[in-house]
């Protein structure tokens, strides 16, 4: 009997842990990861740009809480979110069929399931870490008069929540979409920044067939009102903890979805 | 002794186009060539036999268990794919740790085993370096210790002397014979003929995605009726031999070689000439330099099936 | 005898003439072209071009386009040099230029570097001048066909339809604003598409960079704008920037408050850093430690 029938056979969560350790250290070392860092604390920028308008007009800024909800989280929602969660999702499947490092993968004792599990979780780790870094950073600049007080910490927590909710859902589909097709970039930007975009400003329910309804039903919103108000977004929220359950359903459903198809799936590996 | 890997009537499309066709063979422990030129369907066998392509047709089995989506038999497998794929931007000694971590052992013992595969490919000096600077031929050397370094019994290897120096591939030849001894069940593809002769006389051949022979190289050309076997004699009265040639009934064809002093001779039962030779050569009187058949190779017996 | 061979250079004398870049545009385009997406989005950039061609016709048939007209004036209706200036700067013309260029041009040096394709561009007798050129005449292509193209059809439409040459004698310079737009737009997504291309060898994170870097301006720019109010803050964004240009070009009023100088000059500052980051990026050889 060889040394390799003797290793012990890892259960699917061992499995999943393995390969989470192995592409945390691998993503880690990345120069991406370190630049997509930097540009996650954008929201810092945004935020010590608006403090030191401030000072220069020499006044408090009326409403920081609302300049965070509505400049920051909106930054960080409607645009930081979905460009890093679009690359690294969409990595999950693909970065191993385009660099033909599939085939490491799928000749080891461990389930193909655990391996898109294990890098989704590396990878919402990692995104999760660079974007909650930005906003609790922007958050502590913005609120630096009255960090004493504590009352706007639940409206920060809030906001984390949201943000990785976020990054579980979107993540998980763009994970789905990257094992369906290699045009899952240009899939996933006509999704995030056209159907997200678009299907917003339709009445009804129409709206919840996007995940950032569910996402801006978690967070204040306020409604225009006025002669334009048809050209503005108009959000009927979904209640909160129906929305939070539709998002993790959302992500479970992405998810398994996505382990069928590549358990399932024959990737042709480009031979050049 | 029973076959360890077999396949049953194993076909795969890829679209319109046929990469492998109606193939039921069984590969038993020791060494087996799979040779074929570019684009016979080698590696979308060995992909097959791996578990990383489905097949369209038919089964692959490796001790009586389907391959694809086994992860318990993976365990048991390695592999030395044939392109150049890695993560660049790790260290040798990272990647092979990578991989044997997902082979399940634990820490200790995966970096002992790191080390024992880098040592066996020669290649721990450059373990710390990133495989993005590795040369080629130190890449080929990572990929074949990835494929071993789990202490796999059965080994499948893609072109595994791709890029390497002939001291290399020396190396590695050795390597493999080494497992063999051991018992292990080896696959060994190539395009390259005598690589394959230096490891085995067992061989699969494979043509556009269909299987043309397989088993022992020289049974193999006994069996090529259709073309008749080509002995050459180097000796001192080469027409004096020829002379006497012409009165066997199955002698074909002979003629005088390019070198000089050479009768060629084409036989239609090998058996049956080489056990009458010596007797003709005492007859004679004549002195021997040198017999030899040009033809008793893998390149000829490819030649022919393919109908070259 | 055994001759010492090293790596060289060819040295001698071309006798007839050539365009070295053209095969590399060449393929590059048969590339674009091979993917169906691309030639989905490729049509759909045509459109504003089409409408704005249809603009033209129904200028000049106002009297059976009468309910078009009812309520005053229709801005739209009305070739002049506001007309040209409203195509070159509409947000759907703009992002098909960004979106072009993310399908066409992601890969053209990202590829490259990644199958280590250089060294067989530069064993050839090509020079890095070559190269660029090649590379930048697949995005020429594209950027043009939306750009000049369109710009002279509707000077020439306009032209047939009206059976006169109103519009050149009351603006003669308008072929000439409609050659330095197409120009501006051209020359800086082309070098801005290469300057993120050479800057990886992952196509699909080049693609991200050219999407994210174009609309994360903008975005920065709305967010700075909403804070200080301040026209300055304009700066900041290239769709900003590319639309002062074109104000002026057209002799129209800018949309914000600050000397198209400025503009000119951060479009500019980014081609020259393309030139110089691509010149280092862009070699034979490459050695990895």
């Amino acid at each position: 009997m060889s040394a390799a029938s003797s290793a012990p056979r890892l259960s699917f969560l061992q499995s999943c842990g393995r390969v989470f350790s192995i592409f945390f250290a691998f993503g880690r070392r990345s120069p991406r990861f370190k630049l997509y860092f930097v540009l996650s604390q954008m929201p810092v920028v945004i935020a010590l740009f608006a403090q030191v308008n401030q000072v220069f007009q020499r006044q408090g800024m009326q409403s920081p809480m609302l300049f965070f909800s509505r400049g920051i989280m909106s930054f960080d929602l409607q645009f930081l979110v979905l460009l890093l969660v679009l690359f690294y999702g969409t990595s999950i499947c693909l970065e191993e069929v385009e660099g033909r490092t599939l085939m490491y993968l799928t000749t080891r004792p461990v389930p193909k399931a655990a391996v898109i599990l294990g890098k989704y979780a590396a990878y919402v780790l990692f995104l999760a870490v660079m974007i909650n870094v930005g906003v609790i950073l922007a958050f502590l600049v913005l609120n630096i008069r009255s960090l004493g007080t504590g009352a706007a910490y639940p409206v920060l927590f809030q906001f984390m929540g949201v943000l990785t909710l976020a990054i579980l859902a979107y993540t998980a589909f763009f994970t789905l979409l990257g094992t369906l097709s290699k045009r899952a970039l240009a899939l996933g930007l006509m999704f995030s920044f056209g159907w997200e975009a678009v299907v917003q400003y339709f009445p009804g329910a129409t709206q919840r067939f996007t995940i950032a309804h569910y996402l801006k039903s978690l967070l204040p919103s306020q409604t225009a009102t006025g002669g334009l108000s048809f050209l503005t977004y108009r959000l009927e929220p979904t209640a909160p903890l129906l929305a939070v359950a539709v998002l993790l359903l959302l992500t479970v459903v992405f998810l398994a979805a996505a382990c069928l198809v590549f358990t399932h799936k024959d990737f042709i590996l480009s031979t050049d | 002794m029973s076959a360890v890997i077999e396949t049953r009537k194993l076909s795969k499309w890829y679209g319109n186009v046929l990469g492998l066709s109606d193939v039921s063979l069984r590969v038993e422990p020791g060494i087996t060539g799979l040779l074929g030129p570019n684009g016979a369907g080698k590696s979308t066998f060995l992909k097959l036999v791996t578990g990383q392509l489905k097949p369209s047709i038919g089964r692959v089995l490796i001790d009586g268990q389907a391959v694809r989506n086994n992860t318990a038999l993976f365990g048991r497998v390695g592999f030395c794919p044939e392109y150049d794929a890695f993560y660049e931007r790790v260290t040798g000694r990272q990647f092979l740790t990578a991989m044997l971590r997902l082979c399940g052992f634990d820490p200790a013992e995966t970096t002992a085993r790191a080390e024992a595969a880098l040592d066996l490919v020669e290649l721990r000096a450059d373990q710390d370096r990133p495989v993005r600077s590795y040369s080629r031929g130190m890449r080929q050397r990572l990929k074949f210790a990835q494929a071993v370094a789990h202490d796999p019994d059965i080994i499948i290897l893609d072109e595994p002397l791709n890029g390497l120096d002939p001291l290399g591939k020396r190396k590695v030849i050795r390597l493999i014979r080494d497992y063999r001894t051991e018992g292990r069940t080896i696959i060994v593809s190539s395009h390259v003929l005598p690589e394959i002769e230096a490891l085995t006389k067992e061989i699969i051949l494979i043509h556009q995605g269909k299987i043309l022979a397989t088993g022992d190289i020289h049974k193999v050309r006994d069996l090529i009726d259709t073309h008749p076997h080509i002995v050459s004699i180097t000796c001192d009265r080469p027409r004096d031999l020829a002379l006497r040639f012409l009165k066997e009934d199955d002698v074909l064809s002979v003629n005088f070689g390019a070198a000089p002093r050479t009768v060629v001779v084409e036989t239609g039962n090998r058996d049956r000439f080489f056990g009458r030779l010596p007797g003709l050569l005492v007859e004679l009187g004549i002195s021997v330099e040198e017999i030899t058949s040009p033809d008793d190779n893998l390149q000829a017996v490819f030649d022919y099936l393919v109908g070259k | 005898m055994i001759r010492d061979r090293g790596y060289f250079h060819w040295d001698g004398a071309f006798v007839e003439r050539r365009l070295p870049w053209w095969p590399i545009t060449r393929q590059g385009l048969r590339l674009a072209f091979k993917m169906k997406l691309f030639k989905f989005f490729f049509a759909g950039s045509l459109l504003p071009g089409v409408v704005f061609l249809a603009g033209v016709y129904i200028s000049e048939r106002l009297e059976d386009f009468k309910s078009m007209v009812r309520g005053g004036r229709v801005l739209f209706l009305t070739i002049n040099p506001a007309f040209f200036k409203t195509y070159y700067t509409i947000d759907f013309l703009m992002m098909a230029l960004v979106v072009l260029m993310l399908f066409s041009g992601a890969g053209l040096i990202a590829d490259d570097l990644k199958h280590n394709a250089l060294q067989l561009y530069f064993a050839r007798p090509i020079r890095k001048r070559d190269y660029f050129l090649g590379k930048a005449g697949v995005l020429w292509f594209f950027l043009l066909i939306l750009t000049l193209v369109p710009g002279l059809l509707f000077i020439l439409f306009k032209l047939v339809f009206s059976g006169s040459f109103a519009l050149l004698r009351s603006y003669p310079w308008l072929p000439l604003s409609v050659l330095a737009e197409s120009l501006v737009l051209t020359v800086f997504f082309s070098l801005y598409t290469l300057l993120l291309s050479s800057l990886s060898a992952n196509r699909r994170y080049v693609s991200i960079m050219i999407f994210g870097v174009y609309i994360f301006t903008d975005v920065l720019f709305g967010i700075f704008y909403g804070l200080v109010r301040s026209p300055y803050v304009a700066l900041v964004s290239i769709k900003a920037n590319l639309q002062q240009v074109a104000s002026f070009l057209f002799g129209q009023a800018p949309a914000y408050a600050v000397s198209w100088v400025y503009s000119i000059l951060i479009l500019a500052a980014i081609c020259v850093a393309s030139v110089l980051v691509l010149n280092r990026r862009i070699k034979g050889v490459t050695v990895v430690r």
